[in-house]
């Protein structure tokens, strides 16, 4: 599984964009059994808290599926 | 061009932060908790440009799907689901009466051969997707509109086939059923929904529903004094798409052909007339069997 550091900037019930280090956007969408809820990520969001994302990239889809968002250290 | 007397008090080009009661001045309309608000689609002014169908992935962070083309049309999105609210359907028409699936090699000039229509949810009066719903997932707004809340929806998919459109659809990304909001939080805002403020024709019209009866109504007249006689309201109380016990449709649209050209059924029902019947059929089955069970075994006895 890959992952990614950075910053939610948008979110929307339970897609959010992460923008990376380099100020590149990443659209996700927090997955069925994702170690993460919704309302959780408005608070990342709010707090500009800087986070980690697992993931894995779905076919047929340009978006990026998170299975986990943990705080980076 | 009319433009509205409180546009004067914003002529800056950059805002510190959001106009008050934006929707005045882009849509002409307060909201108001509390009314009906909708969508007037006319087709007639559409011309497939989709913008409509950015505006709504933008504002909602939904991810592009079907990657690729699709082969059959200039349309590659194909339909809704549950990645794409808003789908703008391009049907051509075959107009020298070479027959359905045989491309007319000539055309009439100054004509197009095309139809353009941005589907969506129709936010139904009675909504069957949210009768379907066993845990109150969908409900209905204070702005009259269909709403999916996405904490509380199991993906169970009932909403799925009860929908008599196929709006509504279970992402495979997270298990959940996704429509169309008719951008409930930028209603809350006082904006206008994304796809109707991005219409550069105007063809997809926001406002409260008695006002958007009006002027489609109104607009059916002027085409029909230009003679274009085909023009007709689907969705309308009393019209085609407002049938069995649909009520009317909070996204109604102004058509030149037939609904089924449009990938619209002629005569939508809600599936929830049908339980008593479906009901008193499975009862009358198991009766039946209970029936013959006993005839059996009285027999064999």
């Amino acid at each position: 599984m890959n992952s990614m550091e950075g910053v939610v900037t948008i979110v929307q019930e339970s897609r959010f964009q992460l923008t990376d280090d380099a100020g590149a956007g990443h659209l996700f969408v927090l997955a069925h059994r994702s170690l993460a809820e919704p309302d959780q990520l408005e608070a990342l969001q709010r707090r500009q808290t800087r986070v980690r994302v697992d993931y894995t990239e779905p076919r047929n889809i340009i978006g990026l599926l998170a299975h986990a968002v943990d705080i980076a250290a | 061009m009319d433009v509205h007397p409180r546009a004067l008090d914003y002529t800056e080009s950059e805002f510190s932060g959001p106009i008050p009661n934006e929707s005045e001045l882009t849509a002409g309309v307060r909201i108001v908790p509390g009314r009906s608000y909708g969508f007037f689609t006319d087709t007639t002014v559409c011309i497939g440009c989709k913008a409509c169908e950015v505006a709504c992935k933008e504002w909602n962070n939904l991810p592009a799907d079907n990657v690729g083309l699709t082969g059959q049309s200039y349309d590659n999105t194909g339909q809704l689901s549950a990645n794409t609210w808003r789908h703008v359907a391009f049907i051509e028409k075959h107009s020298d009466g070479a027959g359905p699936g045989v491309r007319s090699t000539e055309k009439p000039p100054f004509q197009s051969g095309w139809l353009m229509m941005s589907d969506v949810c129709k936010h139904c009066h009675n909504a069957p997707c949210l009768e379907a719903c066993p845990t109150g997932a969908l409900f209905k707004t204070e702005f009259d509109t269909v709403v999916v809340q996405q904490d509380i929806c199991n993906g169970c998919g009932y909403c799925v086939p009860a929908c008599p459109f196929g709006v509504v659809d279970l992402s495979t990304l997270d298990g959940k059923a996704h429509k169309c909001t008719l951008c409930y939080d930028r209603l809350k805002g006082g904006l206008e929904p994304a796809c109707a403020k991005a219409c550069p024709t105007d063809s997809i019209q926001f406002g409260e529903l008695d006002d958007l009866h009006l002027r489609a109504r109104q607009r059916v007249q002027q085409l029909h004094a230009q003679g274009v006689e085909t023009a007709y309201l689907y969705g309308v109380p009393g019209g085609p798409g407002a049938t069995g016990d649909l009520g009317h449709l909070n996204a109604f649209f102004l058509l030149t052909d037939r609904p089924e050209t449009y990938n619209l059924s002629e005569a939508p029902t809600r599936p929830a007339n049908r339980v008593a019947a479906s009901l008193l059929t499975g009862l009358a089955a198991v009766a039946g069997l209970a029936l013959a069970a006993v005839a059996a075994f009285s027999r064999r006895a």
